[in-house]
């Protein structure tokens, strides 16, 4: 159950969220973003959740040892960036907005008007996807982000 | 007049009159007794003292010794008066009338002199002891001075009584007099205020330190008051000025927009207008959090929270982005500290500083992020050597939508500070923006924990 409201204090976010909501919108929000929302939640328990190597096409993530490897090179990752990578393939084929990433990966619930999310993606994608065969890591105009193996 | 009257300091002053007329009343009464116990005591004990007399000198000469100290006592104003009566009662001396063996009392009628009316009765008591010889010796001894005593201690009570009250009623009636003529002042002073003269202040009362106390808070209650309004009344003209900004460019695009031919521009252009109305948006929300932050909403949900984490988190996630601008981040941020608050505000303060720092900084700038101790405050801290902001223009930057001449092209809101300050100020925590010589500090302390 997603919350859909005009209410955005910080206050009305947790008490939605304590009275059981899923997850909570603040009006006006993209289409985009709520499309986004209801297909991660349409799709609980997240895929991955208790798994302990999620994989995109050659791309592992060890949650155990927190290492990522792709076609059997290990990758280096800051801790945000693991978080992030990790969030993205816990979502594969999905589209993950911008504020879910703030949510999930930072626990921010307010959008910096800086681009942190980009800078760090922009990272994360030297490391996962360059020097690769297929990029794995793709940006939606207007939505988000998403990872996955196709196309 | 009436006022005085009915006014609490009048009553209160009549309890304490009563109290203290009570207590005179009492303490009268008291006396009173504990003066006539003694006085009975006295008188028993010279009884006893002249009986016991009068039997040793019978021991010694018999009858006529007694005889002879009966005679020898004359007049009315003698102290004992005497009986001598046979075995049988019959009297041989003395003008008492009868009276018992052992302690007793009569009453016989005075006169001013032999021949005139009888006067005031007289009370007498009397003790009779058995002689030798059989024959009955009563002596005895007016209380006349002890009631003339108790007389006059009685009237001195009732003149007192009557005294302390006119006295507790005529100072009672003054001091309330005072005090309410004082309280009239203050409360003239308050009806002025409540006019719409916010700069009135309230006089002091001058009837001691609690009174004073009184007067104080509530003239800094109205400081804050009226320093609410200023700062409302500028907010408001802010946020007309700042608003018709971006509404108007708005419009500027919507316009262009209808003349343009293919759909592309269209679609360009509605995209562009949708970010443009996102940032008003974003700015309006911006308002109300401030507004509800400087409301006091949130306050009590604190809970502690791990600052440190908080700011590691926050400057982690800037570091690229420090990087790609060509500035450096350094953390010295003291691990495990907990401060009572709000981890979602603390976190978003924390982001709108180094957002600041990013943003109105040139390359190769140094930004700098601490957090330590400091006796029983927590001090987090931002700073950078960058251009800093003049002095003259530090207390400016905290208002809402405040830009300074020189960043106005820099992307923002103006809001990002103020946000801070509120933020800091539901966390009872100090904000001060300073030189950092070169540069800026931002330092926010939170009180003990």
């Amino acid at each position: 159950m997603i919350f859909l409201t005009a209410m955005d204090g910080v206050d009305d976010r947790v008490e939605g969220l304590e009275a059981g909501g899923d997850d909570y919108l603040v009006k006006p929000f993209a289409m985009t973003e709520l499309l986004a929302r209801v297909a991660v939640l349409g799709r609980r328990p997240p895929l991955g959740e208790d798994l302990t190597m999620l994989r995109v096409g050659d791309l592992e993530l060890d949650r155990l040892k927190r290492t990522a490897t792709r076609a059997g090179q290990r990758i280096e990752l800051q801790a945000q960036e693991y978080k992030l990578l990790e969030y993205l393939m816990q979502h594969v084929g999905q589209i993950v907005t911008r504020t879910m990433l703030l949510e999930n990966v930072w626990s921010f619930h307010f959008d910096p008007r800086t681009n942190v999310i980009e800078s760090h993606m922009s990272r994360l994608r030297s490391k996962v996807d360059r020097g690769f065969a297929t990029d794995l890591i793709h940006t939606v105009r207007g939505s988000g982000y998403r990872i996955d193996a196709g196309a | 007049m009436l006022s005085t009257l009915r006014s609490g300091a009048f009553k209160l002053a009549m309890f304490f009159a009563a109290v203290f007329a009570v207590g005179a009343v009492a303490l009268v009464i008291a006396v009173d007794i504990s003066v006539s116990r003694y006085a009975e005591q006295v008188t028993t004990d010279t009884l006893v003292t002249e009986a016991t007399r009068l039997q040793a000198e019978y021991r010694r000469d018999g009858r006529r010794a007694i005889l002879e100290a009966i005679g020898n006592a004359g007049g009315d104003a003698r102290e004992f008066r005497y009986r001598l009566s046979d075995r049988n009662g019959a009297p041989i001396a003395g003008d008492l009338p009868r009276a018992p063996i052992g302690w007793g009392s009569v009453t016989i009628a005075e006169r001013a002199s032999p021949g005139d009316p009888p006067d005031a009765a007289s009370k007498m008591r009397t003790d009779g002891v058995v002689l030798g010889d059989g024959s009955l010796l009563v002596v005895g001894s007016d209380s006349y001075d002890v009631a003339e005593l108790r007389d006059w201690l009685n009237m001195v009570a009732l003149w007192s009584g009557v005294g302390i009250t006119l006295l507790a009623l005529v100072a009672g009636y003054l001091i309330a007099a005072i005090f309410v003529r004082r309280l009239d002042r203050v409360n003239a002073a308050a009806k002025i205020v409540m006019a719409g003269q916010l700069s009135q202040r309230l006089p002091a009362m001058g009837m001691g330190a609690e009174f004073d106390r009184l007067s104080s808070n509530l003239n800094q209650m109205l400081e804050r008051i009226e320093a609410l309004m200023v700062g409302m009344r500028q907010v408001s003209t802010d946020i007309a000025h700042d608003l018709c900004t971006p509404l108007t460019r708005l419009r500027q695009q919507l316009e262009a927009t209808r003349e343009s031919r293919s759909l592309e521009t269209h679609r360009q252009a509605v995209d562009d207008a949708t970010s443009q109305v996102d940032e008003i948006l974003a700015m309006f929300r911006a308002l109300l959090r401030i507004g509800a932050l400087e409301a006091g909403i949130g306050g009590d949900r604190f809970k502690p929270v791990d600052i440190s984490e908080i700011l590691e988190r926050v400057a982690a996630a800037y570091l690229p982005a420090m990087e790609d601008q060509g500035k450096s981040l350094r953390l010295s941020i003291a691990p495990g500290i907990s401060v009572r608050g709000d981890g979602d505000l603390l976190a978003q303060m924390f982001n709108n500083l180094l957002e600041n720092a990013l943003v109105h900084t040139p390359a190769h700038t140094l930004i700098t992020v601490a957090l330590r101790r400091e006796g029983n405050s927590v001090i987090a801290s931002i700073s950078d050597n960058g251009p800093g902001i003049a002095a003259a223009e530090r207390c400016n930057v905290l208002r809402r939508f405040y830009r300074l001449e020189n960043s106005r092209s820099l992307p923002g809101t103006g809001l990002g500070l103020a946000l801070v300050a509120a933020v800091a100020e539901l966390h009872h925590a100090k904000l001060s923006v300073a030189d950092n010589n070169p540069g800026l500090i931002v330092s926010i302390r939170f009180p003990q924990s």
